[in-house]
């Protein structure tokens, strides 16, 4: 064997166990509902949906569940004025249906986070300047707490979260204890673009898991700032610059600095690291173009769908295909244009299969609510 | 030309507009309006218009600006029936004492910088020099964002409060609208609640186009006229809340020379927190001042007496917590006559912004507004009352749904005025250390007296 044909085939094994990897991916039901509105029966098609995927209550009776919401960039930036939840937010009415929803199917406790933009104050206050009405949600269910995951919280150590086989980008990441001390973890995704990994859908949301205090452009260079004030665009993004050190480093910092190298694969390790237990994505009224109003030509669009699924990577790529895309599209077709394909990276790293023909889909079929998310 | 002691008596009711027509039918467009004050240049001084304007109940004042006649120009405007003189502009002191000694009543409207506040003579402590208030918007048509990524607010409400609080007499801004710019009703409505949630009035003034479709008397025109009069009215009927008195927990001690008489300073950034605030010019800082104070801003303690400083430190021996400029810091002034602090100096007054966004943090020190990025309050209350009034503005051309507000204190009953519309209860409810209560939907202006 030549030194050629060696690198070769030591190229290619790699390569054949994601592909086997991939092939035995979990391939689970995923659920997907009409729901043209807000102000109907929310609570309804949400139980219709999770009693087609086999009930909510075998998931979640005694449990802490643990929603990590979308409250993506400062809720101060607004698309065209209109209500967070009806652009590029959780809308308020999804939290409490869904609040509602896991109360009376038996959960313990329901907590809400999210890593608030720029702050580590009170979720409770984020929330309110998002416009949710907590006097409503707590009215909606007695079991709701808050934790704002930006920095320690409430929490007196972060919890490491090692990415099994090792990461591509970090080999373990740093989160407050919310992300551990839970039974279950939802991610409540909106249906939106992501100018840089293709779509946000519920496994692009939990990049939020991260806190700003230690993968944040001012976080401490050896420790946690536990007031960040800005986003995580130099750390992540562009790796520009390492997390505190407090936390595990990048693996090979020579590595591509393309954000659309990074980003996805920076998701796919976080999704191995805290895998997503209930992936719950609003396409009722969203956005178009992009994921937030920092983008320029963004459409406010009404879908009118909701996805649900006990795997994200399953749930992420039927949304996919309801937003008009190939869900297994290589980088360089929609929407995946400038980025690697997340849910293929998830998908080779065993997190669930991105194959429609193995994912059974309930309620609605994807052809009678596609919705073009393309211009 | 009324006695100048009618006169007196009448300017605090006045509600002030530029007109720019001596057709005495125009007069008809302000039957049903507060609008009972013509300001008028020098080509709409008429005899006829003044007798008319009168017979409607209307006040008429002359503007002069300044030039080698200006004295002899503004003795013109009594001598054709009309009620007074507007000096617009910086004048020589010597009109000015001319014009006080010949008794015609004269409202002052100079820049902030030649603003005489420690002159009891005046009618109105005025300016011409304004922002024209609004969100500001990037040259890409996005909003400007505040370093919060709040959109940042132009606004005159700093400046304001600080003369409502330096003085009883009535307030007014007579800034016109920036030329080459398209003003929607809303746009008006902004600008005059800008001034009167602080108990102040602007001076009414249109851009030309709106101008010459409302003396045309243009349906769509005569529509927006009426959604602006009814601002108008919504105040008018609402005179009492202008005589309350700021309330809240923080004071801000600050006076002319540290910069209190600029827009974007200290009182407007945190006005853009939405938290109350008492402004205390420097000349009136005592105990009585700081009694409902628990913790203050010191702009410029160097410019404290000694028995002021006396107060600010029974202020803190009694608990009170005091943030004061660091020794050596110096309000960055604007060496041009601007009414904003130049953007070079914007790191230097950030410096203290940053101590300040500190110490208030998530405190709640009378009313914590959630939801509210696009929006500017006031919270007032009258002396010794058992009502607190919240007023509101929204400088986004969108309604904002879904505001919360948090006060302190327990009130049983919460009630929402907007223009146009009846008052609608709102439900209250305990929060932590007082009363939460929602607001829906709220177009451009709103108030909500809690009882």
């Amino acid at each position: 064997m030549t030194r050629r044909e060696l690198m070769r085939t030591l190229a290619a094994a790699p390569l054949a166990g994601r592909l086997i990897q991939a092939e035995r991916s979990p391939a689970m039901p995923v659920s997907v509902a009409r729901c043209q509105s807000y102000d109907g029966d929310l609570t309804g098609a949400l139980a219709t949906m999770f009693d087609q995927l086999g009930g909510l209550g075998r998931v979640v009776k005694n449990k802490t569940v643990t929603i990590k919401v979308n409250l993506t960039g400062s809720p101060g930036l607004k698309f065209q004025g209109k209500p967070l939840g009806l652009t590029h937010y959780t809308h308020p009415k999804m939290a409490a249906a869904t609040a509602y929803l896991l109360e009376r199917s038996g959960a313990r406790r329901v907590r809400f986070v999210e890593s608030a933009w720029a702050t580590a104050g009170p979720l409770e206050d984020y929330l309110l300047d998002s416009g949710w009405s907590l006097h409503t949600l707590f009215s909606a269910s007695k079991i709701v707490e808050f934790e704002n995951t930006n920095a320690l919280g409430k929490g007196k150590r972060y919890s490491r979260f090692k990415v099994p086989g090792g990461g591509h980008i970090y080999p373990a990441f740093d989160l407050n204890h919310a992300y551990e001390d839970t039974d279950v973890f939802m991610s409540m995704a909106k249906l939106k673009d992501h100018a840089t990994c293709g779509v946000t859908l519920s496994m692009k949301n939990c990049f939020g898991n991260t806190p700003a205090s230690i993968y944040g452009d001012d976080a401490g260079e050896h420790e946690p700032n536990e007031n960040p004030t800005k986003g995580r665009g130099d750390v992540c993004h562009e790796g520009s610059r390492q997390p505190a050190k407090s936390a595990p480093s990048e693996l090979d910092p020579k590595s591509s600095r393309d954000p659309g190298y990074r980003m996805p694969r920076i998701v796919a390790d976080l999704n191995a690291a805290r895998p997503v237990d209930i992936a719950l994505i609003d396409g009722i009224e969203t956005i178009a173009g992009g994921e937030g109003p920092w983008i320029r030509g963004l459409r406010h669009v009404k879908p009118g769908v909701i996805i649900a699924g006990f795997n994200a990577v399953n749930t992420d790529s039927v949304a996919t295909a309801v937003m008009g895309y190939d869900p297994r599209a290589d980088k360089g077709k929609e929407p995946f244009k400038n980025c690697d394909n997340t849910l293929k990276l998830a998908e080779a790293m065993g997190l669930g299969s991105t194959d429609l023909s193995r994912i059974e889909v309930r309620g609605s079929r994807i052809a009678d609510v596609q919705f073009k998310f393309s211009a | 030309m009324l006695p100048l002691l009618l006169i007196l008596a009448a300017v605090p009711d006045w509600v002030p507009a530029r007109w720019h027509s001596s057709d005495v039918k125009t007069l008809e467009l302000l039957n049903q309006t507060p609008v009972n004050c013509l300001l008028l240049e020098r080509s709409e001084w008429s005899p006829g218009f003044a007798k008319a304007a009168k017979e409607h109940g209307i006040a008429t004042l002359g503007v002069v600006r300044p030039s080698a006649d200006a004295l002899d120009q503004a003795r013109k405007p009594t001598t054709l029936g009309m009620d007074g003189v507007v000096l617009e502009g910086d004048f020589d002191a010597t009109v000015i004492k001319a014009l006080l000694d010949s008794k015609i009543p004269t409202v002052e409207l100079p820049s902030r910088a030649r603003m005489r506040l420690d002159d009891p003579t005046l009618l109105v402590y005025g300016s011409d020099q304004g922002l024209w208030p609004g969100i500001q918007v990037e040259d890409n048509g996005s909003a400007k964002s505040a370093p919060s990524g709040a959109p940042w607010i132009d606004t005159n409400t700093g400046f304001l409060r600080f003369m409502r609080a330096s003085t009883d007499k009535p307030v007014w801004i007579a800034n016109i609208p920036p030329a080459n710019m398209l003003v929607t009703a809303q746009r008006y409505i902004q600008a005059i609640a800008d001034a009167e949630i602080t108990g102040a009035r602007w001076v009414v003034a249109f851009d030309d186009d709106f101008n010459k479709r409302l003396l045309a008397r243009e349906p769509r025109a005569l529509a927006d006229w009426k959604r602006i009069t009814a601002a108008l009215s919504f105040y008018e009927s609402h005179k009492e809340w202008r005589a309350m008195r700021p309330h809240g927990q923080l004071a801000l001690i600050q006076d002319a020379g540290s910069g209190a008489l600029l827009s974007g300073s200290v009182l407007d950034m945190i006005a853009v927190k939405n938290a109350p605030v008492q402004p205390v010019p420097t000349p009136k800082l005592n105990n009585e001042a700081m009694k409902d104070a628990k913790m203050a801003v010191d702009v410029d303690p160097s410019a404290l007496s000694a028995a002021q400083k006396e107060v600010l430190k029974s202020f803190t021996r009694a608990g009170g917590t005091l943030l004061s400029a660091p020794p050596g810091w110096t309000f960055p002034m604007p060496k041009d006559g601007s009414i904003t602090v130049a953007k070079d100096d914007f790191k230097k007054l950030d410096e203290i912004w940053k101590e300040v966004n500190g110490m208030v943090g998530h405190t709640n020190l009378g009313a914590r507004l959630f939801n509210v990025s696009s929006m500017l309050s006031n919270l007032v209350a009258p002396a010794g009352g058992k009502q607190i009034v919240l007023e509101l503005v929204n400088y986004s051309d969108f309604p904002v749904e879904s505001i919360t507000a948090q006060v302190l204190g327990a009130y049983k009953h919460a009630r929402l005025y907007v223009p146009g519309a009846a008052p609608k209860d709102l439900p209250v409810y305990e929060v932590e250390g007082g009363t939460g209560v929602d607001i829906d939907k709220l177009d451009v202006i709103g108030t909500i007296i809690l009882e």
